[in-house]
């Protein structure tokens, strides 16, 4: 995988070769759509923040240093673009919204149902959008540290990478964050 | 439990929970929540809690996302095609490099003769004038084999057994003169091209050359 990667953003970066891109869109676009999902809490500007993070990818691969982890840079890129998003403005939809031209059709049907978890583990989809609000209403701040690290199952010292941030403040966030939604989750 | 004690086992908590406590700790944690159920319950919260976070379904980007940004990208695709074709075609560049050197070769030695002087080739029995500009087979003379004129106007008063090319000139051919072959005159680039493209013919395909002869 590392290879491939490292092939295709040598093609973007010697032509700008637009096929090679599609190739590194396709490799991380759940990954970046769950954060940006994860992030704003619904599915539109998670569409908007995903694709904008490509983008802006894309026109500034020179000033990826290949020595790191691409996947670091490109989350990177989506999170501040999440937080900045997050703190310009209250989001435009919630999840509670009826979704324009569909019937009765909230942002939370859209969740798909757990796949391959054991019996023990499946969450219902109730439990689901309830976790998912309860994870926006965090700080932006602690809400990525809490994404990357639990759902993303990043290392402490790549969240320390892809937030920019040292670790200590990490893993402050990450406990800020946690025992927030110990509060609110833990005794359901 | 005192404000003291919470501090430290919720330190204590945060590090196991990271998975960064130390055997010591752990063990100083665990016998601790044997008699304090606060923090009993706590742990179970805080481990319920990290799990719901970690099973909400992972959800993927929806369909024709890729294409979507890819139709926003700044339009580069022509020059990344051509590059990819030209990779693919390797002789069809080699062969327009070819041309286009050939052409530029051929106008530079266009320039250098257009307006130079006057050069004669095939014979040495012509009277050439340079002030004048012309060139004359005089009366009673006879060039034998081709002749070729280049910036001059050529009057053929006497005989040429072979043929007569006039490049950027003109020719005068008086009665009593006469030519045994062809008279060729060649005025512009692209005549000057396509009569060198012959001689190449010609010289490369020497049957085609004297059977249309």
């Amino acid at each position: 995988m590392d290879a491939v990667v490292k092939r295709l953003i040598k093609e973007i970066k010697k032509e700008g070769d637009q096929d090679a891109f599609a190739e590194l869109v396709d490799l991380y676009k759940d990954k970046v759509y769950q954060i940006a999902y994860r992030m704003t809490g619904n599915g539109y500007e998670a569409q908007d923040m995903a694709q904008e993070a490509f983008l802006r990818a894309y026109a500034n691969i020179e000033s990826y240093d290949e020595s790191r982890k691409f996947s670091t840079w490109l989350f990177r890129i989506t999170t501040n673009l999440c937080i900045d998003r997050i703190r310009k403005k209250k989001p435009d939809y919630s999840l509670d919204a009826e979704i324009q031209g569909t019937d009765g059709l909230t942002g939370y049907s859209q969740l798909a149902a757990s796949q391959n978890l054991p019996e023990d583990q499946v969450v219902t989809l109730e439990l689901q959008e309830w976790v998912q609000q309860e994870i926006s209403l965090l700080p932006e701040k602690y809400r990525a540290a809490v994404i990357l690290r639990y759902i993303e199952d990043l290392s402490i010292t790549e969240i320390s990478d892809v937030l920019d941030l040292p670790e200590n403040t990490v893993k402050t966030h990450i406990h800020r964050g946690r025992e927030a939604l110990r509060k609110r989750l833990g005794n359901a | 439990m005192t404000m003291s004690c919470e501090n430290r086992y919720e330190i204590l908590l945060d590090k196991y929970l990271d998975g960064e406590i130390n055997q010591e700790d752990r063990l100083e944690l665990f016998e601790h929540m044997e008699t304090c159920e606060d923090c009993a319950a706590r742990l179970r919260e805080l481990k319920k809690a990290v799990m719901l976070v970690q099973s909400s379904s992972h959800i993927s980007a929806p369909d024709g996302f890729t294409e979507s940004v890819m139709n926003s990208l700044p339009n580069q695709k022509k020059r990344v095609t051509w590059k990819k074709w030209s990779r693919q075609h390797p002789f069809f560049v080699a062969a327009s490099l070819f041309i286009i050197l050939m052409v530029s070769s051929l106008f530079s030695v266009w320039n250098e003769q257009a307006g130079g002087d006057i050069s004669v080739q095939g014979s040495r029995n012509v009277a050439i004038d340079e002030d004048a500009g012309t060139v004359t087979i005089p009366e009673g003379e006879t060039v034998e084999g081709d002749l070729t004129v280049r910036n001059a106007k050529v009057e053929v008063e006497g005989e040429i057994t072979g043929s007569l090319t006039v490049i950027n000139g003109e020719k005068y051919l008086a009665s009593a003169g006469d030519v045994a072959g062809d008279i060729e005159e060649v005025d512009q680039v692209l005549e000057w091209v396509w009569y060198h493209t012959k001689q190449i013919a010609g010289d490369v395909f020497p049957a085609g050359r004297e059977s249309k002869d």
